[in-house]
């Protein structure tokens, strides 16, 4: 672990060297919204003055490592990453006078904000979906319903109710099978499967409801 | 062995419990702030590991506002750790009570001496002796609030204790403070020159006129006067990892919060954190409380539960009780499933999980 301003790009934007360039603008804005300015996790340890400052660092390493060209040439002047890994664990390298420096050549394996993937251990994406397994998933990829809203277009209030099982709230069947359809889609998840599940809620649901009113 | 600075032996609190095979494994639960859920995630991730089949005693070390046995469903005890506090009690396995659920044992903190309610500390060294004997597979303890000298005490029995965190700026600062603190206590007992030692005693004053304000600068500074101590320094900044929980989680910010605070963490501190999990808003959380039952007990299917038995599993998968070998009991109900999901489990977690539940 070396301070902020000795870190090269790859530490800053906490990425891997062989990072996608899609990795790669996952991680830059995960740490503008670290250390954006009104951050929740920075703003009790960090002066404006600070934050500003590494906001500025993160900038840098994002200019060069999104572009591929800047990448490619700033990757040659770090050298080959097997040959620095070599020289981490290489015994003779370590120098019990120089701790800093010690510390500094151990290998570090980069936190990867899609990371958020480990804790969903038990869940494949597979099998029958509901309400509260959809919300798991869109808090797994990161997304508001917001965000969600954005890309399909449909109503946060018609999301919210589908999460939480409101059919009531929700309009005619083949509506409820397109946002579903749509929800699905977005999270990256087998539309056909997501929809035939919860629909099967949906009409379970329904029924109940119309039981409910004739007594 | 080294000496701290009251003269007692530092090697009660820096060896972690993992570091012996077959005693149990002690987990330190803390996180600064009052009211983010401690108790809660504590309870149930004691009863999740329990109903894996692992034996294990929820030990509640908040003298000044016990509440575990309530969360466990303990009746008011009338024994508790205040026993052990007092003198009246030396022997820490007689005030192991028992709880409704199997496998799960609880020492409650009920009735502490309200003048005198923390242990001095050569009591809390025999403490963590006694607490490391207990016969468990693992001991969980519930640390109080604030970044008492005694509740950093506890939280150093593990180098790897857990950080419980709500998604409010309040809960966050004082997360930090805690870990700051945790790490600061533990470096000054690892730290063996007298002259080091007052320098991270400055340090600790985050209005230092050396104008230290982080470890990266601290450890500068020590390298600077000793090579030997900054080496012991790297080692006690790499052994300690404390692991985050954030609790009550509503959105995907709020799941994102754990990246960042182990970014800062990395970053400013130079503290290697690990984001253990997240726990989302569930209001059968509220009900189980009402209840006095562990929400993984009486809702195992709800958002909650299904979160909370993924972290006791992490927690199981890397404990040192999963290196040694120790195979838990037969689960004694069957593990949650994603609710009415029929998904499998991939053959990475099931090779990671204790005993194979029906799921």
């Amino acid at each position: 672990m070396r301070p902020l301003f000795e870190q090269d790009h790859y530490e800053v934007l906490e990425t891997r060297r062989d990072a996608t360039p899609d990795q790669i603008e996952r991680s830059y804005r995960m740490a503008l919204a670290t250390y954006a300015e009104d951050s929740l996790a920075g703003y009790s340890v960090f002066t404006e003055g600070d934050s500003s400052a590494i906001r500025e660092r993160i900038e840098m390493a994002y200019r060069v490592l999104a572009d591929e060209e800047a990448r490619r040439e700033y990757d040659r002047s770090l050298g080959d990453p097997d040959d620095l890994l070599e020289a981490a664990f290489d015994a003779e390298a370590f120098d019990d006078a120089q701790p800093v420096a010690h510390l500094l050549s151990l290998e570090e394996k980069p936190a990867e904000p899609e990371a958020i993937a480990a804790f969903e251990d038990v869940d494949d994406g597979r099998g029958d979906f509901d309400g509260a397994r959809l919300r798991r998933f869109r808090l797994r990829c990161g997304m508001e319903l917001d965000d969600i809203s954005r890309i399909t277009k449909i109503n946060n209030g018609y999301l919210s109710a589908i999460e939480e099982e409101r059919f009531a709230d929700l309009p005619s069947r083949v509506y409820v099978r397109g946002f579903v359809t749509a929800f699905a889609s977005t999270l990256g998840l087998d539309t056909t499967s997501v929809t035939t599940s919860y629909m099967k809620l949906y009409d379970e649901g329904q029924q109940h409801r119309r039981k409910s009113r004739f007594f | 062995m080294i000496s701290n600075e009251r003269g007692d032996t530092t090697d009660s609190f820096e060896s972690p419990a993992s570091d012996r095979p077959g005693q149990a494994q002690l987990i330190p639960i803390g996180g600064g702030k009052g009211g983010v859920g401690k108790s809660f995630v504590v309870a149930n991730l004691a009863a999740a590991l329990a109903q894996a089949g692992y034996r294990v005693v929820a030990v509640d070390g908040d003298l000044e506002g016990a509440n575990l046995h309530t969360c466990l469903g303990v009746p008011k005890p009338q024994t508790s750790l205040a026993d052990f506090v007092a003198h009246r009690e030396d022997d820490l396995q007689k005030l192991v009570l028992p709880t409704p659920i199997k496998n799960l044992q609880l020492i409650a903190a009920t009735d502490g001496n309200l003048a005198a309610p923390q242990p001095s500390h050569s009591r809390r060294v025999r403490l963590t002796r006694e607490l490391r004997k207990l016969s468990a597979d693992f001991v969980l303890l519930d640390l109080g609030a604030g970044t008492h000298s005694a509740v950093m005490d506890y939280f150093m029995i593990g180098h790897d204790g857990v950080v419980v965190i709500a998604p409010e700026p309040t809960s966050v600062e004082n997360a930090y403070a805690f870990i700051r603190a945790a790490f600061y206590r533990r470096l000054r007992l690892a730290m063996v020159s007298h002259d080091v030692r007052e320098i991270v005693t400055t340090a600790m004053d985050q209005r230092n006129e050396r104008g230290i304000r982080t470890p990266l600068h601290l450890l500068k500074e020590i390298q600077s006067l000793d090579s030997a101590e900054g080496t012991r320094f790297v080692a006690t900044m790499q052994a300690f990892r404390p692991r985050i929980v954030i609790n009550d989680v509503r959105t995907a910010e709020d799941v994102k919060l754990g990246f960042s605070i182990r970014s800062v963490c990395h970053k400013y501190f130079g503290i290697e954190a690990d984001y253990l999990g997240y726990v989302n808003h569930d209001d059968k959380a509220r009900l189980s409380l009402r209840s006095r039952r562990p929400i993984v007990d009486l809702y195992p299917r709800s958002d909650a539960a299904i979160y909370l038995s993924r972290i006791a599993r992490k927690l199981a998968a890397t404990s040192s009780v999963a290196a040694s070998g120790v195979r838990p009991a037969e689960p004694t109900t069957p593990q949650p499933q994603p609710s009415r999901s029929s998904a499998p489990v991939s053959d990475s977690v099931r090779s990671r999980r204790p005993n194979p539940g029906p799921d």
